[in-house]
Parts: C-alpha cells; structure tokens; sequence
C-alpha cells in the first residue's frame, strides 16, 4: 500500500488505476499527471520508487489540482453561497430538486430519492355527487 | 453557449443607466424593472430592484456574492403550494 498525499493508499493495481482512488482524481486526470511525471502508467503501484510517488505529489501540486477535503470544501461554499444569495438555483438545491431546468413530472429521481406515490386523497365528509 | 467576450455582459441599456444615475446621485432608492435577463454587475452591489415575476415586483437587495448572476434568478416565477389533500380547499 503506497501513500500519495497523506491519508490516500492506492492498491496493487497500476498506477494509472490507483490514482482514482483519491477524492477529485479521475481517469483523465490521471493519465495526465503520470505524463507529467513521466512515469509509465502500467507500472504496479508497489513496484514504484519513492521518487516516483514524491514526484506524483509534485506534480498534483504544481498542476493546481484539488484534491479530497479542499476540493469538498470548496463544493461545500459554492452550495451555501447559491443558498445564501437565496437565487434560483440556491432554492432547488435546498429543495432537492434538479437545478437544471429538467423536467420533474416524472423522472429526476437521483436528486429526489426513492419513488414515492403521490395519491388523490378524498375529502372524508365529501357525499358523491355532492362537495 | 456563452455569451461573446467581445460584447461583454449584458445590462438592460434603460436599467445600466439609472443606476449610474443612482450611484452619481448617491440615491438608493429601489429600480422597478422587468429585464430578468440584465446580468447583475459589481456597478449595482448595494442597490435595490424590484425585479418583475410576471405578476408581482421581488425586492431585490444585491450583495457581492450575487454578481454574476442575472436579475430573474432572484425571482421566482412559479408558486408551488403542494397537491391537493385534506384540510386543503
């Protein structure tokens, strides 16, 4: 198990599919870091030097990109901003609801959870014919 | 697709210019307006709108953070007041 940037341990696959492993790193990113580095993307994890790794932190450095926690924080202020200014788009994520104008007749169900129904429920004190 | 660079943000001509009038005179008083679509600008931080929803004005009052974001997103055009059910008319 090899250590890139503190609490992150990649496995005992390649190098190229390790780095996902980390919050904010995904295939492309990857790829592009290990060129940075030149450092051939097939290579086990476990089969690279310490060099190596140091320079993969480096490099994650000096490309500015966000990682784990900073990269959830900043997530974290863009949505309380959107809140706070209370616009269109703070209000749906309050909400729950898709922010992006799609439809919620039917479908949007990842933002909105489960399938719930949704029933008329009658007046009790209506008579038929009569309300 | 995003607006041209060239052109800059878009400001309703009508509106860009009471508020220049406003900051001169150092007159806060709050904009009627209608154009949704103006793009707020650091120019209008600390102003007032009441910005149109169709039916009613939203007061409006603008803070930094909401530069960048055009008047419409501050109000809202639809109501939602749930589905119908009991103890509801």
């Amino acid at each position: 198990m090899a250590r890139v940037l503190g609490v992150d341990i990649p496995n005992e696959k390649r190098i190229e599919a390790s780095l996902p492993y980390i919050y904010g790193i995904g295939w492309v990113t990857s790829r592009r870091i290990l060129e940075q580095a030149g450092i051939n993307p097939d290579t086990r994890t476990g089969e690279l030097t310490d060099e190596q790794l140091t320079k993969i932190t480096h490099v994650i450095g000096s490309e500015g990109i966000v990682i784990e926690g900073d990269l959830r924080r900043n997530l974290q202020t863009n949505l309380k901003r959107l809140q706070q200014i209370n616009c269109y788009r703070g209000i749906r994520h309050r909400k729950g609801l898709p922010c992006r104008g799609q439809r919620t007749k039917t479908n949007g169900r990842s933002r909105r959870g489960g399938k719930r129904t949704v029933g008329v429920v009658r007046n009790p004190n209506a008579k038929k014919g009569k309300v | 697709m995003a607006r041209s660079l060239k052109k800059g943000p878009f400001v309703n001509y009508k509106l860009l210019a009471k508020v220049d009038k406003q900051t001169e005179e150092n007159n806060k008083k709050p904009i009627k307006t209608w154009s949704r679509n103006s793009l707020i600008i650091p120019d209008f931080v600390g102003h007032t709108f009441l910005v149109h929803n169709g039916k009613a004005f939203t007061s409006v009052y603008v803070t930094e953070n909401m530069v960048g974001h055009k008047l419409g997103e501050f109000s809202p055009t639809r109501k939602f007041l749930g589905h119908g059910g009991q103890g509801k008319k």
